[in-house]
């Protein structure tokens, strides 16, 4: 009975063990004078899209800023709160957590820590404490949008996210703009994973909208969205990069990226915080702070029309500019 | 249409063939008497057999080490659960639980944070010569990827094996009656340690085929639950291989159709296809009235 519990408490501990870095893994023998800044990403780091971003921001502010920095991967909701307090009993200076989802958890949690800075990325809470990034992640998907339509043949576009988070649910009402000024009777087939890891569910999504006519397919699905580019690699039709330059994933299918330079984005938070001028409020990054970037595969420009590219470039002017707007954004989305 | 009923009836199979795989394992499993919740650590850990071997050494022997990992992973359970005698649905969480974390890191450390994309090479789909030129059914039964006809071909054998051959016979009397088994001179943990190694084989296989026919990549905690569904389809397809084989492919059959109704544009809540799996196995099983029941030691751990 006892070699019983024995073993299964070992096994218990193991298991604790595999479940990945803990907090407080950072090295505490860093240089004392940098801030300490934490992430927490929603999914893994390997994805190539916004978790592999965050975390190449989180590098590149220990690089730039000599900090210490720690991630730790969140399983579920219920780990939002856990973590952001741990970070906050740690006395950490910055913690980022990477996504429209933290905001709730990381506005109860900040009111318990004030000396920790929370930041949610493509959030818009504000406290004392707590600001909210949001990216114009839909000005760069207009773009894309209209790059998609003038390339597919069919007319028929496929949209593919992970959950129906109001951000990525702005970009493909963005997409589908961009993709009607180009041809009004373009068809934009929406839908969702349910998840961001199922790689093999989103391989499948994608199949049933190529069959459906689909020739191009923009994808907001992190981890998953690379079986969408491995489908459209297979079936040679078009993908869409999201949220990092996924151009080189899959060079001859994908016709381009909207890409969100995250380590830019989140270094300029960081550097504010170390230099002790930040200030708590909604940090916009769009196509004016080139945070937000339209990026044609160079491999593949030439798929694509040269009345569109200029096209393409006088509505970016225009959005930089402030002239034209976007009536799409997740903020003006008041249902959440 | 036909086109869209194609691909739905080509899906169905593609996605039934991973499930088949770690649910025929399972069912062998349980009818041996134990019950292995661990099988989502096996699929995970033959993912990323799979993509760490198979990018180097090609897509056979990548298939090869995702049935070792898968059994690997297997024997851990075994050890604590059949030799050690540990409760097993603690020990199978355990499992799961430490082989989601473990592949992760194992990950990272052999491809580092960038990961593999989708470098690793596929199982094209091979085409049946006469029997895929079948209109509709074709295709869909008949030029898939060597997996799906593996999977196939696994059904009546394990059926077979369980209902006519001596060692059939054994591994039923452990899950039915461990202690008549004992006295017919059956040694009981050694039947139930091999179950469980060739069913964590098959998990494994399962997470061969996400990587190897189907994504071409691994991804942190890809197996997305599918060694629980295996287990709710053992149960559905009542514990005999030919039935868990057909609740495989109405499983498979959910997927497809909330893949297909989403493709069609229909603008009903997305979440509602997601759920209609789960909600098929909550009314099969609620309205499955069946002579076949649970092996009556099912779970019950074999005092020596």
């Amino acid at each position: 009975m006892l070699i019983r519990r024995v073993a299964v408490t070992l096994l218990a501990v193991l298991a604790a063990c595999g479940k990945g870095e803990k907090p407080a893994a950072a090295g505490h023998d860093a240089a004392k004078s940098g801030i300490r800044v934490a992430l927490l990403t929603p999914g893994p780091i390997s994805d190539q899209a916004w978790n592999g971003g965050a975390y190449a921001g989180l590098m590149r502010i220990k690089d730039s800023l000599g900090a210490q920095v720690s991630h730790v991967q969140t399983k579920s909701p219920q780990d939002f709160d856990e973590n952001f307090r741990q970070y906050g009993s740690q006395g950490y200076d910055l913690v980022f957590g990477h996504g429209f989802e933290f905001q709730e958890a990381a506005a109860r949690v900040a009111k318990d820590f004030p000396k920790t800075i929370y930041v949610t990325t493509s959030g818009h809470t504000v406290a004392a404490n707590l600001a909210g990034m949001d990216f114009a992640f839909e000005e760069g998907a207009y773009l894309a949008g209209m790059v998609a339509a003038s390339v597919s043949k069919s007319g028929i576009l496929g949209c593919i996210g992970g959950t129906e988070l109001p951000p990525v649910k702005a970009s493909f009402k963005a997409f589908e703009l961009g993709a009607k000024s180009v041809n009004p009777k373009a068809q934009v087939l929406t839908g969702y994973i349910g998840n961001w890891e199922d790689v093999s569910a989103g391989k499948e999504q994608a199949l049933a909208y190529i069959a459906r006519g689909a020739d191009v397919l923009f994808q907001n699905a992190d981890a998953a969205g690379l079986g969408i580019i491995q489908a459209a690699r297979e079936r040679k039709v078009f993908a869409v990069g999201a949220n990092a330059d996924q151009n080189g994933v899959a060079p001859e299918t994908i016709i381009g990226s909207v890409v969100i330079d995250l380590p830019h984005a989140l270094l300029t938070v960081a550097r504010e915080v170390q230099e002790k001028h930040f200030t708590p409020r909604v940090i916009s990054l769009g196509l004016k702070d080139e945070v937000v970037r339209w990026t044609v595969n160079p491999k593949l420009a030439n798929a694509v029309p040269a009345n569109i590219t200029k096209s393409v470039d006088s509505v970016r002017a225009l959005l930089r500019s402030g002239s034209m707007h976007l009536p799409v954004g997740a903020t003006s989305d008041s249902s959440r | 249409m036909a086109d869209a009923l194609g691909a739905f009836l080509e899906g169905t199979v593609r996605t039934a063939t991973p499930l088949a795989f770690a649910a025929l394992g399972e069912a062998l499993v349980e009818r041996s008497g134990v019950i292995n919740i661990g099988l989502e650590g096996s699929i995970i850990a033959g993912a990323l057999g799979g993509v760490v071997t198979a990018g180097g050494a090609g897509t056979g022997v990548g298939l090869a080490a995702a049935l070792v990992a898968g059994a690997a992973v297997a024997a851990v359970f075994a050890l604590f659960a059949v030799k050690l005698r540990a409760d097993q649905i603690i020990t199978g969480t355990a499992v799961t639980l430490l082989s989601l974390g473990l592949t992760g890191t194992l990950y990272r450390s052999a491809f580092g944070t960038g990961g593999a994309a989708l470098g690793t090479p596929t199982l094209g789909p091979l085409a049946i010569p006469g029997l895929s030129a079948i209109p509709l059914v074709g295709p869909a039964l008949f030029a898939q990827p060597i997996t799906t006809y593996l999977a196939m071909a696994l059904v009546p054998l394990a059926s077979w094996w369980l209902a006519r051959t001596h060692a059939g016979l054994a591994l039923r009397a452990c899950g039915e009656n461990p202690a008549a088994a004992r006295a017919a001179g059956i040694a009981v943990g050694r039947v139930q340690t091999a179950a469980i190694i060739f069913g964590g084989a098959l998990g494994g296989l399962a997470g061969g085929t996400l990587v190897l026919a189907q994504a071409g990549t691994f991804v942190e905690g890809m197996s997305a639950g599918r060694g629980f569904i295996a287990i709710a389809i053992v149960v559905l397809g009542r514990w005999q291989p030919l039935g868990v084989g057909l609740a495989a492919l109405l499983f498979g059959a959910a997927s497809a159709l909330q893949f297909a109704f989403q493709a069609m544009g229909w603008q009903l809540p997305y979440q509602l296809f997601l759920a209609s799996p789960y909600l098929l196995t909550l009314l099969a099983l609620a309205l499955a009235r069946s002579r076949f029941v649970a092996p009556a030691a099912l779970g019950k751990i074999v005092e020596a």
